[in-house]
């Protein structure tokens, strides 16, 4: 399977799926508002992906900012892993980095954390 | 223009924003656009980052509010889709930074968003949270393109009640008005 990427603009992330390693990167700012139009190619990648029973994947969440509309896209995401990892053999992992000072950006992850059943890991970014 | 009308000027206008202490103005279409440019502005202040975040974050809520429910949009050929037209400010008092919008809306639409402001005005932070989950899992208002939740958020990042005004017009519609409020003090165990 092909490899997903989606260069960042300015209201758009980078999108960054590897096929082969399993590794699914998010990172930027998300802030436009048809989010449904831009998240649509990322899911329809990930109902491919997670056809193959057994992945282990890690998804790694790099945002400094996203919108109301984001986060429910976001959450429809750990929603798909997370039947995936209870219906077919997978293991997920979510990455959630955030800025030490960010005290924003890690109260979501956390939030997030306690709405899904997923390995959540919430890591603060050193440099 | 009637003879009893000044004519616009720039220069009263200028004053009536530096007596206000509004530092960023942007009226008419508010498009995506718009809002990576107040981004970057916000991102140049040497102040406090995750507070440039939570006045971005108000920006972008209340300027999508614009961008789906103003009663007056254009057609944008860039976005190739209507945009709401509006007003977004951001200004600031001694204690005080404030994100205000404005737009004309359809009576009916303002007087849902005023009910849906009153309830979220009475709730406590932890209760916000609560509530902004809860939505987060409920699927959007109907005829609503946007997340219902942007007032929830509205309310969590400016940590104070919600301001709003309902201004009846001539032709049935209303003009609706957003305050939201941040201290600038902002504790990082907040």
């Amino acid at each position: 399977m092909e490899n997903l990427f989606i260069k960042a603009d300015t209201f758009i992330p980078e999108i960054n799926f590897n096929a082969q390693s399993g590794e699914l990167n998010i990172s930027g700012e998300s802030y436009h508002e048809y989010t449904l139009e831009f998240y649509q190619p990322v899911f329809n990648w990930l109902a491919e992906y997670l056809k193959t029973p057994g992945r282990n994947i890690v998804l790694n969440f790099r945002m400094s900012y996203y919108n109301t509309s984001t986060s429910r896209r976001f959450l429809e995401l750990f929603d798909m892993l997370e039947e995936y990892q209870k219906q077919q053999k997978g293991t997920v992992t979510v990455n959630w980095y955030y800025k030490p000072e960010d005290v924003d950006m890690k109260e979501s992850g956390e939030e997030y954390a306690d709405d899904v059943a997923l390995t959540f890991n919430l890591i603060p970014l050193t440099k | 223009m009637s003879a009893t009308e000044q004519p616009f000027s720039i220069y009263q206008f200028f004053s009536q924003l530096k007596l206000h202490h509004f530092s960023m103005v942007a009226q008419g279409l508010i498009s995506q656009d718009i809002l990576s440019l107040i981004a970057l502005s916000l991102k140049r202040r040497p102040d406090n980052q995750v507070l440039a975040r939570r006045l971005f974050a108000l920006v972008v809520e209340l300027s999508q509010n614009i961008f789906h429910y103003s009663a007056i949009k254009e057609f944008s050929v860039k976005d190739q889709c209507e945009i709401g037209v509006g007003i977004v400010a951001i200004g600031e008092s001694d204690t005080h930074y404030l994100v205000a919008s404005g737009n004309v809306a359809n009576a009916e639409n303002a007087s849902y968003i005023a009910r849906q402001c009153d309830y979220i005005n009475t709730l406590d932070s932890e209760e916000l949270k609560q509530y902004y989950r809860e939505q987060r899992r409920q699927p959007v208002r109907e005829g609503s393109v946007g997340g219902s939740i942007g007032l929830i958020e509205i309310a969590r990042k400016s940590g104070n009640p919600i301001h709003y005004e309902i201004i009846p017009m001539e032709d049935g519609n209303v003009f609706l008005i957003f305050v939201a409020k941040v201290r600038k003090s902002v504790s990082y165990d907040d």
